[in-house]
């Protein structure tokens, strides 16, 4: 009995924090700025695209490989550093206040872009590099061998939670920025520079996309398309979770990771549904998400 | 020019005079409409019905329309192809072309979809220049553009296309498909598989979520139960066509404990199964089966005795090929090209020109050295016999094709850094294929264990 619920929890964890990786960022960046990033997906790839990249620089020139985990976090640092403040002073800014539609629809163009500059700048074809995967060797758990890099992944997503948390609730930046997320008005008629915060939630925002794209990158490949299919699933975790909700996502991940994983298991046709038909029976239920609330609408 | 290009090209004409002279201006748009392209019928009628001679004249390029993956996941599969038709085109070319005329490609990437790829192809057919599709990579796609191929009589030859579906009618006229199928595909890699581990008892496949892998699943099982009725298969998954993670899937076929894992994934998707599943054991713990393994043999550390085939006969580096100059040539041009030894994607695609080529040439020395038109090049097709860069394409007179199939394992040799097919064994393409007409299910239904007594056994071909 053990040995078979042993490989459904630790796959689930491992799926989920795939998953909550990509999901995070967006569901930040909306709970900042009311903005749905539909480019997210693409900041996601652009992230796995940088660290292949410089993986295979450093095992091209025969570095110590050990640098190959070094490179996962600079590469969404650069990332991070480039295109968030880029996006959000060149595009996002222009849209706050804005309806939703016209958000998507601007977020949506840049996604078209940034997918047409990948195919330009990093070709069609697939990339890898596992070499941190490999140099973490395997662990057999329940009479299954698994990747210790798929078990750090799981404890990147847990601090990834902690630090979040202690960011928001424990930190000068974290207090400004509940400040803003409250009453933007109100922030910025005590002094509070809401244009910096901004900058920072987005680029933060874009830095945990980076970040999930890099990581997910020693254990899957990296082509044209991923950044549509982490789109999709990241809205739907953001949704079960409650648009804006750390936690939200946190649990959302789960939730659809166990639901997949359940699938697989037991009923392997229903893999691709299982995510969606999690998302339709959390929205039924609570039509917020697990976590969210009912907004009043200001007139 | 052919007669139907002139007449295109005067039924352009006549349109660009109406819109110039605004003919339509206070005349009723349908009677207009009715006149002009009255006239233009009439004069098309006339000029073709007046040049008999000109129809057979050759033109000053060859077209083909190219139909391959070259972006996303599939391109890990299609861009071989891509490579192989720029470089044997080229051969072509630097040998006069065919009949004289020089070919050109217009390469369609199946990325952008069964929609795009129809579109595309009724772009181009409506170009008189285009007088061969070469299409497609993809089952789906074959399947989506047979029917338009067969409306706009235009011969396509699936360079590519597995499914058996595609020509089970037997009603083609313009669909031809110069390779195997996933019948003798598949009932392959069983009669192997049983031949080298006759005590097999569980079997867990895992392949892409889209007709090549459920009919590849369908296949494999129906004629492992046919010739071992006790295979029991322990578990069946289809994850999603271009999925990058693979990791719960592994877990899954690692908890069934199969004796053997099939698999018939492609392209990305292969490469990141096997990256993925390598270092958590699937390789030591079941006899794996990869039957487009040869594809990722360049690019990923594949350990020895994993099953892999070519779906047909296109291993380069096997003895009919190796004993052909031109076929060395070309995996030293294709290597020095595009700095990987071609796959076997890349031999179906060369092998598919050079079919093209032959019927051409066939055409041409029926009809007394004229340019053929379309329905002429189409009859060409039809029951021929063409050698290839690794064996001979026949075609039956239901258009579908007859080619050995090479299967084998992996193993390590001190002649290249990879790793290659050993222990093979070729089997006959017309063995494995049912009659034209018959349904491929029921007749897999009819073998018995005796039916692979019969054929060539593991290490036979050498």
């Amino acid at each position: 009995m053990l040995n078979a619920v042993i490989p459904l929890l630790l796959d689930s964890l491992a799926s989920a924090a795939l998953i909550f990786f990509a999901a995070v960022g967006l569901t930040l960046v909306f709970s900042v700025l009311r903005v749905l990033n539909v480019a997210h997906g693409s900041l996601y790839s652009i992230g796995g695209y940088v660290a292949a990249s410089i993986c295979l620089f450093i095992a091209s020139r025969q570095l110590n490989p050990y640098w190959s985990f070094l490179a996962l976090l600079f590469s969404a640092v650069c990332v991070a550093a480039i295109f968030g403040p880029l996006i959000e002073r060149g595009l996002i800014r222009w849209t706050y206040g804005k309806s939703e539609a016209v958000q998507i629809l601007i977020t949506f163009g840049l996604f078209l872009i940034l997918e047409d500059l990948q195919r330009v700048i990093f070709g069609v074809q697939s990339f890898y590099e596992d070499a941190p995967m490999r140099l973490l060797g395997t662990t057999s758990i329940g009479g299954v061998v698994y990747l210790n890099y798929q078990i750090l992944l799981i404890g990147m997503a847990f601090l990834i939670v902690i630090g979040l948390r202690l960011l928001i609730n424990h930190t000068r930046l974290g207090r400004l920025i509940t400040a803003v997320v409250t009453d933007r008005e109100m922030a910025q008629s005590i002094g509070i520079d809401t244009n910096r915060i901004f900058i920072l939630a987005f680029s933060l925002g874009v830095f945990l996309a980076a970040l999930g794209g890099a990581l997910a990158t020693p254990t899957s490949g990296i082509a044209p398309g991923l950044g549509a299919d982490t789109m999709v699933l990241a809205f739907a975790v953001a949704a079960i979770g409650g648009l804006g909700q750390i936690e939200g996502a946190a649990l959302a991940s789960l939730i659809v990771g166990l639901a997949r994983v359940l699938a697989i298991y037991l009923a392997p046709s229903l893999d691709a549904v299982a995510p969606y038909a999690a998302m339709l029976v959390v929205l039924l239920i609570r039509p917020y998400g697990l976590f969210g609330s009912v907004a009043a609408r200001r007139i | 020019m052919t007669s139907r290009g002139i007449s295109i090209v005067v039924a352009r004409c006549l349109s660009s005079l109406e819109w110039l002279f605004r003919l339509d201006r206070g005349v009723p748009q349908g009677k207009v409409r009715w006149v002009v392209d009255g006239l233009a019928g009439a004069l098309a009628l006339g000029v073709v019905a007046a040049t008999p001679a000109a129809a057979q004249e050759k033109p000053s390029a060859l077209g083909l329309g190219i139909f391959t993956f070259t972006s996303g996941p599939a391109a890990a599969y299609g861009m071989p192809g891509k490579n192989a038709a720029d470089l044997m085109i080229g051969e072509i070319n630097a040998k006069g072309g065919i009949g004289g005329v020089p070919v050109s490609a217009t390469y369609v990437d199946e990325a952008q979809g069964a929609q795009g790829v129809i579109a595309e192809y009724r772009r181009l057919a409506g170009d008189a220049k285009n007088q061969v599709m070469v299409a497609a990579l993809s089952s789906a796609n074959c399947l989506a553009l047979a029917p338009l191929a067969e409306q706009l009589e235009v011969p396509t030859v699936g360079w590519n296309c597995d499914t058996h579906q595609l020509l089970m009618d037997g009603k083609s006229k313009y669909v031809f498909r110069p390779n195997g199928n996933t019948v003798p595909e598949f009932i392959a890699y069983a009669i192997y598989l049983l031949d080298r581990k006759p005590d097999v008892k569980t079997v867990a496949i895992i392949n892409p979520d889209y007709a090549f892998g459920h009919d590849a699943a369908k296949i494999f099982t129906a004629a492992l139960k046919a010739l071992k009725p006790d295979v029991e298969i322990v578990a069946e998954l289809y994850p999603k066509l271009g999925s990058p993670n693979y990791q719960t899937e592994i877990s899954r076929l690692t908890t069934a404990r199969p004796d053997v894992v099939f698999s018939n994934l492609w392209g990305a998707d292969l490469e990141n199964f096997v990256r993925q599943a390598a270092p958590r054991g699937i390789f030591t713990s079941s006899q794996v089966i990869l039957a487009l393994g040869e594809t990722v043999l360049q690019r990923v550390p594949l350990p020895d005795g994993v099953i892999v085939g070519v779906l047909g006969d296109g291993w380069w580096m096997s003895p009919d090929a190796r004993a052909k100059p031109e076929t060395v040539k070309f995996a030293e041009a294709y290597k020095a090209r595009f700095g990987e030894y071609p796959v076997f994607p890349s031999i179906k695609m060369a092998n598919a020109l050079i079919y093209v080529k032959a019927a051409y040439d066939a055409a041409m020395r029926k009809n007394g050295g004229k340019w053929p038109t379309r329905v002429e090049l189409a009859d060409a097709m039809n029951g021929s016999k063409v050698e290839t860069l690794t064996g001979i394409a026949q075609t039956r007179t239901d258009n579908d094709g007859l080619v050995d199939q090479i299967v084998g394992v992996t193993v390590r040799t001190s002649a290249q850094q990879f790793p290659v097919i050993g222990d093979m064994v070729r089997y006959k393409g017309d063995s494995l294929m049912p009659q034209a007409g018959q349904d491929p299910l029921a007749w897999i239904a009819t073998l018995k264990p005796e039916f692979a007594k019969g054929l060539p056994k593991p290490g036979s071909y050498k």
